[in-house]
């Protein structure tokens, strides 16, 4: 009798590992989102130039007043040019502060590049080796976080924003505030 | 017009295979089944060489043309290209499907007539699956309007010939484990299953399988060695896990085969054993085309896809396992045996396998698990896995290395210390040896030659004493393992890794080599542009060893970067060079790997393939 409850076994595994596959498939999820080790952490401190001052960017000034985005582009990344929209959104309309890390770019090109699209960033720091990235844990550009007003990191969003993302955002800076 | 013919051909397939469900099922006359068997094979052959001669005329007229390949491309890759991309490596999947098929359909005689219709039968209805896929969800023969004056390019860390062949090769394993699967329902079935040599049949396909998948992951991951420019050649990384778990319930399936050959018993284990092997092969599928895993393997993600596939393992699967449930039970025996026999070697070594497979399916699907009931991401990586499935797998080695020279049945406890000695003296004497050169020692790395060396010595021992009756193809990949468990623990153990910026004429040491920047130059490739790096490396003598090129290339057409790194290899170690971000007045990222051994891991691999081959041809003269 026990032996053939074992039989069954190998059955009853399969279906409950494929259900948990379709309810997977069928759930509304985003595998671009990668939960960072540094959300509810201080931001990793970082010295750089920046793209359009003569004076260096400091990460300790430039964070722990306001709540601050943290966006990584660049102009080669065609992703980050769909996003452009909803960062001047948040400028525009929120007022938001935004600091960009010009990821492994030519500055010219990007200053062409934000005149002619326009600048949503109020500071922009130059990354052109990438170590910024690696010590953000960034996946791929674009990727933006959330800084609150400490210094400490609440988002983070891996790939272009958009209108889902934009409102999330706007819905976590309202609970920030 | 060509592109209407491919879908024509593509529908005549799913007809044949209608035809063939049909006409096996009914059991009708053998003269009809082979007409439906070989109209499928026929359509499907023509469906997949048109879809490729397609790629070659580069008619961008047809989507997957047009999105997969490019006029610049070398021809090769053209080729290549067809089943570079989710809809046509579907129909590289039938054609491999079909062709089983087709080999299963000859095996006919008087004698087994209900039989070979069963398992033709299950095979129509598994090829059916996946044409209805191939046509509703991922047609490569759609087309585009207006017909494209030039295709997209195709991603160039693909253009590569180790990555070109490494698709067919693991397709003839997946899909070989299909014939298992439905010689495993067919038998089954079967009224008086017990007393018919069904595994005679189902031991072929499945060292057809177990080679060809052997083979196809390390062609795979050779490519992820010197391509994607990391020094590793395995990560863990989900997609390799789903080629590698069929790869253990394969091998633990072609070692129980055996002890069902010789000793009838087991039945039930292997029939189990067969079915899974191919379930998995499925679900691997499914993890790689659903998206439902992020790997650098995903194509282009689809829900409705995955949930097809989802869907009809979720039929492969329920019936089989259901059947399985139901009538297994007359496949067991009370046939027993002792711990020391060769069979009892077998039978702990397929546990260990079913273990280390759990472990890796676990750590695989684990996060999704997670995700599923807590909705948190995390993700488990190489140290899971190398923590959990190697120290399972080293009890398994030792036993592999004695498993061949114990007999069958009960063995006397002083004759195995008598059979063994010799190989544990050999072993000891090479590992001196190896010591003695490369005095560098620790627990893991004195531990994995130990076990290389245990398993070369036994065999080396079996040949030695010339049994009549050697199974040679057995000890050739016994061998193979030996020499790709030295090459796994040098290249893992002792690896050398230097990330530095260097300028041009800067040098770095790296073990007992001097590595000088020499200079740089553009290089204009077929369909690429490349930063090259020369560097002169130099030993400890001041001796010139070799010019290290690697390069930094960049594809005009699809926008990517990739790095081509440069390996000089011998028998001891290799020498790999990144050539990475920079410019002439800063310098360039470089990255240097001193990598020990790396070479036994594709010997190795080769060897265990050649093994299997041997086999093959001789599990194949048995059936005739």
């Amino acid at each position: 009798m026990i032996k053939k409850q074992i039989l069954k076994l190998p059955f009853i595994i399969f279906i409950i590992i494929l259900s948990i596959f379709f309810y997977l498939l069928l759930i509304d999820r985003n595998p671009s989102k990668i939960p960072s080790a540094l959300i509810n952490n201080y931001i990793p401190d970082f010295e750089a130039n920046s793209l359009f001052k003569s004076e260096k960017f400091y990460s300790s000034d430039k964070f722990g007043n306001e709540i601050t985005l943290v966006n990584f582009f660049a102009t080669w990344c065609k992703p980050c040019r769909d996003e452009h929209v909803y960062l001047q959104r948040f400028q525009n309309e929120k007022g938001l502060n935004i600091v960009g890390i010009n990821y492994k770019d030519n500055p010219e090109k990007t200053k062409q590049w934000l005149q002619r699209l326009g600048n949503p960033y109020s500071n922009i720091a130059i990354d052109n080796k990438g170590k910024i990235a690696i010590d953000w844990g960034v996946y791929g550009i674009p990727e933006t976080f959330v800084v609150s007003s400490k210094g400490i990191i609440k988002f983070r969003h891996v790939g272009p924003i958009n209108k889902k993302i934009y409102n999330e955002i706007n819905s976590l800076i309202k609970k920030l505030e | 017009m060509l592109p209407t013919l491919g879908n024509l051909a593509l529908w005549l397939s799913l007809v044949f295979a209608g035809l063939q469900f049909y006409n096996t099922r009914r059991r009708k006359k053998l003269l009809l089944i082979s007409i439906s068997v070989k109209g499928l094979l026929i359509s499907s052959l023509l469906s997949f060489f048109l879809l490729m001669y397609l790629y070659i005329i580069s008619d961008f007229s047809v989507l997957n043309v047009f999105k997969n390949s490019h006029t610049t491309k070398p021809l090769f890759y053209k080729v290549t290209a067809v089943w570079g991309n989710h809809e046509g490596s579907m129909l590289l999947w039938i054609l491999v499907l079909t062709i089983f098929n087709y080999f299963i359909f000859k095996l006919y005689n008087k004698k087994n007539f209900i039989f070979i219709s069963k398992a033709l039968e299950i095979q129509a209805l598994i090829s059916l699956g996946f044409i209805v896929f191939t046509i509703f969800t991922s047609n490569p023969f759609e087309r585009i309007i207006p017909t494209q004056v030039n295709g997209l390019g195709f991603n160039p860390i693909l253009q590569d010939p180790a990555l070109a062949i490494h698709p067919p090769l693991l397709y003839i394993g997946y899909v070989g484990f299909s014939a298992a699967f439905s010689i495993s329902i067919a038998t089954l079935v079967l009224e008086n299953g017990k007393n018919f040599p069904w595994y005679k049949y189902m031991k072929p396909f499945v060292m057809v399988a177990w080679t060809f998948l052997t083979i196809g992951i390390a062609l795979g991951s050779l490519w992820a060695y010197y391509e994607l420019g990391w020094g590793g050649w395995w990560f863990w990384d989900p997609v390799e896990n789903a080629s590698f778990m069929p790869w253990l319930l394969g091998t633990a399936l072609l070692h129980s085969l055996i002890i069902v050959e010789k000793r009838q018993s087991l039945q039930a284990w292997v029939l189990l054993l067969s079915l899974l092997a191919f379930l998995l092969s499925v679900v691997g599928t499914f993890l790689v085309r659903s998206g439902i895993l992020t790997s650098v393997h995903t194509f282009a993600l689809d829900p409705s896809r995955g949930i097809y596939i989802l869907a009809f393992t979720a039929l492969l699967g329920g019936y089989s396992l259901i059947l399985f449930s139901s009538k297994s039970k007359k496949y067991f025996s009370n046939n027993y045996f002792t711990f020391f026999s060769k069979e009892g070697a077998i039978l702990i070594n397929n546990i260990f396998m079913i273990i280390v497979c759990a472990t890796v399916f676990l750590g695989t699907i684990y996060p999704l698990l997670i995700e599923a009931f807590t909705n948190n991401k995390i993700s488990v990586g190489e140290p899971y896995f190398n923590s959990t499935a190697i120290p399972i797998l080293i009890p398994a080695i030792i036993i592999m290395g004695v498993g061949p020279i114990l007999s069958w049945g009960k063995e006397n406890k002083s004759e195995i210390i008598r059979k063994v000695l010799p190989g544990i003296f050999l072993t000891i004497i090479f590992t001196i040896i190896f010591f003695s050169i490369y005095k560098s020692f620790s627990v893991i790395g004195i531990v994995g030659v130990v076990l290389a060396f245990w398993i070369i010595s036994n065999n080396i021992v079996i040949l030695y004493k010339k049994k009549i009756n050697l199974n040679i193809g057995m000890i050739t990949s016994h061998l193979g393992v030996g020499f790709l468990i030295l090459g796994i623990t040098g290249s893992s153990v002792w690896q050398i890794e230097k990330i530095s910026n260097m300028k041009i004429n800067s040098e770095i040491n790296i073990n007992k080599y001097k590595v000088i920047f020499d200079s740089v130059n553009e290089v204009k490739g077929p369909n690429y542009l490349a930063l090259r790096g020369n560097f002169l490396v130099y030993d400890k003598k001041k001796n010139i060893i070799t010019t290290l090129k690697p390069e930094n290339r960049f594809y005009p057409i699809t926008g990517n970067f990739t790095s081509e790194a440069s390996i000089h290899t011998n028998f001891f170690r290799d020498l790999y060079i990144v050539f990475g971000e920079g410019s002439l007045s800063e310098g360039w990222t470089i990255r240097i790997y001193y990598n020990p051994l790396v070479i036994w891991i594709w010997i190795g691999a080769l060897v265990i393939f050649l093994g299997g081959l041997i086999s093959i041809n001789r599990n194949f003269k048995k059936l005739a």
